[in-house]
C-alpha cells in the first residue's frame, strides 16, 4: 500500500495554529541587546564622513559598527558587487551604513539619530533604459573589476542572456502578420508576514545565528566569506519561518548582526520593521519592460518571436544574472515557435535590488506574453483557447534551446482549466474569462539527508532543507515512510540547522521535494537495506525476499514477518544502529543546443519542466475599473503529486498571490527614487475577502529524470499564471488592454475609456 | 512616551486631560498606533486610556434620535437594528471600516476625532446632521459635526476637551441614507473617494430634502450644497442624479497621491455620488430592491 498521495497532517500545523510555534523574533537570550541599522535613506550618494562619536558616547549603547569593523570583502552570488557596510558610496535607500547595539530599542534608535553621515549628492540612476544609454552615470564605477564568473556584463548592464534558435529574420519573413507590443510592470514585493529577524551569539570564536533565512547554508557561506571565518565556525539555525516567498533567499543580514554581537560582547537581535522589510532586502520582484514581436500565419501557427526584456535589477546584481536566463525561457513560452531571438538584460539602477521572489520574472513575463498570445489570436480572428491548443507544445516537441520534451500535460491542463471556470457559458456583459499557459523549471542540485530509526522503531529525518511554510519539509516523512513501509507519522524532522543537516540549497527554486526528497529516499533505502538484512537473519530467508510493508519486514509470499520496531530494538541491542544517509543523484540537464545563445551559464535548458494553465473568470466594474476575480481554474502538471494537501495549498496561495500581482501590488517611488508605499495600508495585498473560488486539478505526466517518484518542482509555478489570465479576462470585458502591471482600477478605467473597437467580439 | 493612565470615570479623564496638555485620550488605538508605526507622528508623551469608562459606552435611541457613546465600536453600529434601518448610511460606513478586528476595536469617537478626510463614518454623520458633545473640566458644549473638523487631522476641540458622544437627530419620515466608497480591495481598505447621501421623500416619492457629503475629496469631509439644491424638489430622473454627481465632482479638490491621481478621483467622485443617491433613494422609497444595511453582506457600501 502506498502512502504517496495520502493526506497526513503536517507536523508543524498544530503548534503553528495554537501559537506554540516559536519564530526568530520570539527567542530571548540572557543579556541580549537590541540591534538597529542605519540605512542610507537616499538613492545615491558619496560618503564623505561617518562620525559615530556621539552615538558611541550615549549611555546604554553597547556597540556601533561601520565598514571599519569588517574585512574589506565583496560578496554576491553571481557578481561580487556588495559590501556589508557602505564604504564610500550608497546605491539605494536600503544600503546599510552602520549598525547599533544597545540595551533598549529606544536607546538604539536615539543612537542612530546621533550617527553623523556626511554625503556628497550623486544623481540617482532610476530608469533602466536610460541606465543603458551612452553617458549614463555608472551605478558601479568599478564594475569591470568585480569577480563575476562567466556573466556577460557591460557598465550598468549587469547581466545579458539570450535564447536564440533558428533564424529570426527567416521566421518573421515567413509570417503573414507581425504583431509587436510593449508591456511594463512595476516593482513588487514578496511580503512575508514575518519580517527579517536575526539573533547572533558568539561563544569563543564560533557564532550561532538564529535567522529568518530561506537559505541557511547560503547564509553560512556569506558569514564565513565576509567575516573571514571557516564555515564550521558558523552555525545558522532557522526557527519556524513565517513565510518567505523568496524574500528571505540569499545571504542578508546574518553577518551584520554577528559583527554587532562580537563588538557588543552580547547576544544581539535585530527585527526589521515593515518599512525596512520593503526597502532593504535585495529581493524585490523586478520591474520589467518587455517588447515582443511575433510572426503569425493565417493558419494560426507562429513563425518566429523577437523579444527584448529589461529587468530593473536595482543597486546590486543579487540573483538577477541567472534570472535573465529564466526570463528568456519564459518569453518563449510553452509554444511551438521555430525561430527565436530573445534577449534579457538586468540593469543596475539606484533602487532596491530585485531578487528571487517566488518564480522570479515568471508572473511578469507570462502576463505580458500571454496577453500578447490573446492579441495574436484576435488578429487572426481566432478564439484564444483554440489558438493556444493549436500552438502549445507536447511530447516530442522542442523547447527554446532545442530540448526535447517528454510526456507533458499543458494541453490537457488548458482543456481542464477551461472546463473548471465554465468556458462557453453565457456570461453577463461585465464578466469575462481569460487564459494563460506557461512553464517553469525544476532545479537539479545536490542535497543531503540522514534517516535514522530509533530503538523503539520511530524514525527521525535530519535534513539541511528549509521549511518556509510551504510544507515541503513537512512532507518528507511521506517519502521515508513510502520507502520503509511505515507511516508518515512514524517520522519526525530536524531541519534548517547547518550543524545538524547536510547541505541543501534552501527553500528556493521549487527544489526542496525535488532534490531533498530524492536524498531522503536514498537515505531511507540505506536503512531499508539494513532492515532487510536483519529480517533475513531473523526469518531465515534471503534479504532479496524481504519486503517492508505496514511496519513489518515480511518474507514475500509467506505469512512470516517481524515488525520494524522489533528489528530496531534488536539492532540497537546488538550494537548496530540503523542509520542511512543520502544525497540522491541530481538528474542531468536535458540535452539541448544553446550554441547560438549568449550568457547561458547556468540554465541551458529547463530540467523536468512543469507546465500549467490558469483560467480566470472576472467581473469588471466599468465605471470604476475595479476588478473582482470570481473564479480561477488552476491546472498544473507537477508530475507525480506526492502530497496533495501540500500541493493544493501551494496552488491556492499562488493564485491569491497572483491576484495581488495582477491587480494591486505595486511599489511607487518619488522623484528621488524612494519608495512611497512601503506599508501594508498602501501596498495592497489581497485579503481573505478578495480570494476567489479556486478550482484546482492536476495532470500527472511523470518526469523520468526528475524528483522522487516522477515529481516535478511545485513551489513556484502556481504564482505565475493568474495575472495573465486575469488580464485576458479584463480585456474581454472592456475591449482594450492594460499594458501596465499591476492593473490597478485606475489603469483599467483608463484603458476602458480608451477602448475604441473591441479587440474580441 | 512617559505617561499612561487608565481612567475609570469621565471625571478622571477630564482631570487628566486638564492637568497635562500633551495627553491624548486613547480607546481602540487603531489610528494612533498604526499612524505612529508609519512614522506619521510619534506617540504622544502621555496617554489616557478611556476604554473602561462606562459613561462613554453604549448606543441609545429615543425620540430625539440616536446617541453614540464615544466608545461605541463599529461592530456595534453595524449590528444595531435601528441604525441599519434609519441611519443606513452610517451602518454602511461602519461595515466598511478595516477588518473584523478593527471593527471590534475601533470606536466612533476615535474615528470622528482623528478627523481624517478619508474616514468612513464622517460623511454619513454629516448628512444625518450629527452633533458632537465636547466635555472638559470647564464644562460642556455641543458643536455640529461639520464645524468640528477644521482640516486633515484637526478639530476645533481644545486639548483638554474630550468627545463624549455623538448625537444624530431622528430622521424625518420618508428618509433614507447610504454611503458608498471606492476601495481597491474588500477589507483593510481606506476610501479613495466616498459619498454619503440622505434624502427625504414625500408620499409621491419626490425628494423634499437632500443632503450630500463627500469623503477624501477635500481637506475635510464636507457637504456639497450645489448638489443638494439640484436634488431638492425633484422626482430624480437619471439626468438630475447625473447633474448632482457632477456638482460633487465640481466641488471636489482632489489630490494626487499614492492611492490615486486627482483626475481619477474626480471621475470617481461622480460615480460614487450617483450610486449613493440611487441607493439612498431606494431606501427612502422602501422599494425593497435594496435591503437595509445590516442585512447586506459584510461589505455593505463597497463598490
Amino acid at each position: 500500500m502506498t502512502v504517496l498521495g495520502t493526506r497526513p497532517l503536517r507536523q508543524d500545523g498544530r503548534e503553528k495554529v495554537t501559537g506554540q510555534a516559536r519564530y526568530t523574533a520570539d527567542l530571548t537570550l540572557t543579556g541580549m541587546a537590541t540591534g538597529r541599522f542605519l540605512f542610507a535613506g537616499r538613492s545615491a550618494g558619496r560618503i564623505v564622513r561617518i562620525d559615530c562619536t556621539e552615538a558611541r558616547a550615549l549611555r546604554g549603547v553597547l556597540a556601533v559598527v561601520t565598514h571599519e569593523d569588517v574585512p574589506a570583502v565583496r560578496y554576491g552570488h553571481f557578481v561580487r558587487d556588495r559590501v556589508l557596510f557602505a564604504t564610500d558610496v550608497v546605491r539605494y535607500e536600503g544600503d546599510v551604513v552602520a549598525g547599533v547595539a544597545a540595551v533598549s530599542d529606544d536607546i538604539a534608535l536615539k543612537a542612530l539619530d546621533l550617527i553623523r553621515v556626511e554625503y556628497e549628492s550623486l544623481e540617482p540612476v532610476l530608469n533602466p533604459h536610460e541606465a543603458l544609454s551612452e553617458g549614463s552615470r555608472l551605478v558601479h564605477v568599478d564594475w569591470a573589476s568585480y569577480d563575476a564568473g562567466d556573466i556577460v556584463r557591460d557598465g550598468n548592464d549587469c547581466s545579458r542572456s539570450t535564447a536564440v534558435k533558428g533564424n529570426i529574420d527567416q521566421g518573421l519573413g515567413e509570417a503573414d502578420l507581425i504583431v509587436e507590443e510593449q508591456y511594463e510592470t512595476d516593482m513588487s514585493h514578496p511580503v512575508p508576514i514575518e519580517p527579517h529577524a536575526v539573533t547572533a551569539q558568539w561563544q569563543g570564536d564560533k557564532v550561532t545565528i538564529w535567522s529568518t533565512s530561506q537559505v541557511p547554508f547560503d547564509a553560512r557561506s556569506g558569514v564565513a566569506l565576509t567575516l573571514g571565518v571557516p564555515e564550521n565556525h558558523v552555525r545558522i539555525i532557522v526557527p519556524h519561518l513565517g513565510g518567505g516567498f523568496g524574500g528571505k533567499s540569499d545571504f542578508h543580514y546574518e553577518a551584520h548582526v554577528a559583527v554587532l554581537a562580537r563588538k557588543a560582547r552580547r547576544p544581539v537581535r535585530v527585527v526589521f520593521t515593515r518599512r525596512e522589510e520593503f526597502i532593504a532586502p535585495d529581493c524585490t520582484r523586478h520591474a520589467v519592460s518587455i517588447r515582443v514581436a511575433t510572426g503569425i500565419r493565417r493558419d494560426g501557427t507562429m513563425t518566429g518571436r523577437r523579444a527584448r526584456i529589461v529587468l530593473d535589477g536595482g543597486a546590486y546584481a543579487a540573483d538577477s544574472p541567472i534570472l535573465t536566463e529564466v526570463a528568456t525561457m519564459m518569453a518563449a513560452g510553452p509554444y511551438r515557435i521555430p525561430h527565436l531571438d530573445i534577449e534579457a538584460r538586468a540593469v543596475y539602477t539606484n533602487r532596491t535590488p530585485g531578487g528571487s521572489v517566488r518564480a522570479p520574472t515568471g508572473p511578469q513575463i507570462c502576463w505580458a506574453v500571454e496577453q500578447h498570445t490573446d492579441v495574436l489570436a484576435a488578429r487572426l480572428g481566432m478564439d484564444p483557447f483554440e489558438f493556444r491548443m493549436r500552438n502549445l507544445v507536447e511530447e516530442g516537441d522542442e523547447g527554446p534551446t532545442r530540448q526535447i520534451f517528454e510526456a507533458i500535460g499543458v494541453k490537457q491542463a488548458l482543456q481542464r482549466a477551461a472546463e473548471l471556470v465554465g468556458w462557453g457559458d453565457n456570461l453577463s456583459p461585465d464578466e469575462g474569462i481569460g487564459f494563460s499557459c506557461g512553464w517553469w523549471l525544476s532545479l537539479p542540485l545536490p542535497s543531503g539527508a540522514y534517516v535514522k530509526l530509533n530503538a523503539d522503531g520511530s524514525g527521525t529525518i535530519t535534513t539541511g532543507a528549509q521549511e518556509n511554510g510551504s510544507g515541503a519539509v513537512m512532507g518528507l516523512p511521506i517519502l521515508a515512510a513510502e520507502t520503509l513501509g511505515m507511516r508518515p507519522e512514524d517520522f519526525t524532522v530536524l531541519a534548517q540547522d547547518t550543524d545538524a543537516g547536510p547541505w541543501d540549497m534552501g527553500s528556493c527554486g521549487s527544489q526542496t521535494t525535488f532534490n531533498n526528497g530524492r536524498a531522503v529516499v536514498a537515505a531511507a533505502l540505506e536503512v531499508s537495506e539494513q532492515l532487510r538484512e536483519l529480517a533475513a537473519n531473523e526469518l531465515e530467508a534471503a534479504s532479496s525476499d524481504i519486503e517492508l510493508v505496514d511496519g513489518m519486514a515480511k518474507v514475500v509470499g509467506t505469512s512470516l514477518g517481524i515488525s520494524v520496531s522489533e528489528l530496531a530494538a534488536k539492532s540497537h541491542d546488538g550494537g548496530s544502529l540503523l542509520l542511512g544517509r543520502g544525497s540522491g543523484d541530481p538528474p542531468a540537464t536535458p540535452d539541448h543546443d544553446a550554441s547560438g545563445c549568449i550568457g547561458r551559464s547556468a540554465l541551458g535548458a529547463f530540467a523536468a519542466p512543469s507546465f500549467f494553465a490558469h483560467a480566470a473568470r472576472v467581473r469588471v466594474d466599468q465605471d470604476t475599473g475595479v476588478v473582482t476575480v470570481v473564479t480561477v481554474g488552476a491546472v498544473h502538471d507537477f508530475g507525480r503529486v506526492l502530497n496533495p494537501t501540500g500541493v493544493e495549498g501551494q496552488v491556492e496561495g499562488g493564485v491569491v498571490n497572483g491576484i495581488g500581482i495582477a491587480l494591486t501590488e505595486g511599489t511607487q517611488h518619488d522623484g528621488d527614487g524612494l519608495q512611497t508605499n512601503p506599508y501594508l495600508l498602501n501596498y495592497k495585498l489581497p485579503t481573505a475577502a478578495d480570494a476567489p473560488d479556486i478550482r484546482i486539478d492536476f495532470v500527472e505526466a511523470l518526469a523520468t529524470a526528475g524528483g522522487p517518484f516522477g515529481a516535478k518542482g511545485v513551489g513556484e509555478p502556481p504564482v505565475i499564471g493568474t495575472a495573465g489570465a486575469v488580464a485576458n479576462a479584463i480585456a474581454r470585458v472592456i475591449g482594450s488592454r492594460v499594458y501596465q502591471l499591476p492593473m490597478t482600477p485606475e489603469r483599467v478605467w483608463s484603458a476602458a475609456l480608451n477602448a475604441e473597437q473591441p479587440e474580441v467580439s | 512616551m512617559n505617561g499612561y493612565v487608565a481612567a475609570h470615570t469621565l471625571d478622571e479623564v477630564l482631570q487628566e486631560l486638564s492637568a497635562d496638555a500633551t495627553a491624548l485620550p486613547v480607546a481602540g488605538g487603531t489610528d494612533l498606533v498604526v499612524g505612529a508605526r508609519q512614522g506619521k507622528y510619534r506617540l504622544p508623551e502621555s496617554l489616557v486610556g478611556i476604554h473602561a469608562v462606562e459613561e462613554l459606552a453604549g448606543i441609545g435611541i429615543d425620540q430625539t434620535g440616536l446617541t453614540l457613546g464615544a466608545l461605541a465600536v463599529h461592530a456595534e453600529v453595524v449590528n444595531h437594528r435601528v441604525i441599519a434601518e434609519q441611519y443606513s448610511g452610517l451602518a454602511d460606513a461602519s461595515a466598511l471600516v478595516g477588518s473584523p478586528a478593527t471593527r471590534h476595536t475601533g470606536t466612533i469617537g476615535g474615528n470622528v476625532m482623528n478627523a481624517s478626510p478619508a474616514m468612513d463614518t464622517g460623511a454619513p454623520l454629516l448628512v444625518h446632521g450629527a452633533e458632537a458633545e465636547l466635555r472638559s473640566v470647564r464644562g460642556s458644549r455641543t458643536v455640529s459635526i461639520g464645524e468640528l473638523w477644521t482640516g486633515p487631522g484637526g478639530t476645533c476641540a481644545a486639548p483638554d476637551e474630550l468627545l463624549t458622544s455623538v448625537h444624530v437627530p431622528a430622521p424625518a419620515r420618508g428618509a433614507g441614507s447610504a454611503y458608498v466608497r471606492l476601495g481597491y480591495r474588500r477589507a483593510m481598505e481606506i476610501a479613495v473617494v466616498g459619498a454619503a447621501v440622505m434624502v427625504v421623500v414625500d408620499d409621491g416619492g419626490e425628494v423634499i430634502q437632500a443632503r450630500v457629503a463627500m469623503t477624501a475629496l477635500a481637506p475635510t469631509i464636507r457637504r456639497i450644497p450645489a448638489a443638494e439644491e439640484i436634488l431638492n424638489g425633484q422626482s430624480l430622473t437619471e439626468d438630475a442624479i447625473a447633474c448632482a454627481a457632477a456638482a460633487v465632482a465640481e466641488a471636489a479638490q482632489p489630490i494626487d497621491d499614492v492611492r490615486a491621481s486627482a483626475r481619477y478621483r474626480l471621475a470617481m467622485a461622480a460615480v460614487v455620488t450617483r450610486r449613493a443617491i440611487g441607493r439612498a433613494l431606494s431606501r427612502a422609497r422602501h422599494t425593497n430592491d435594496l435591503p437595509p444595511a445590516v442585512s447586506m453582506h459584510d461589505f455593505g457600501g463597497q463598490l
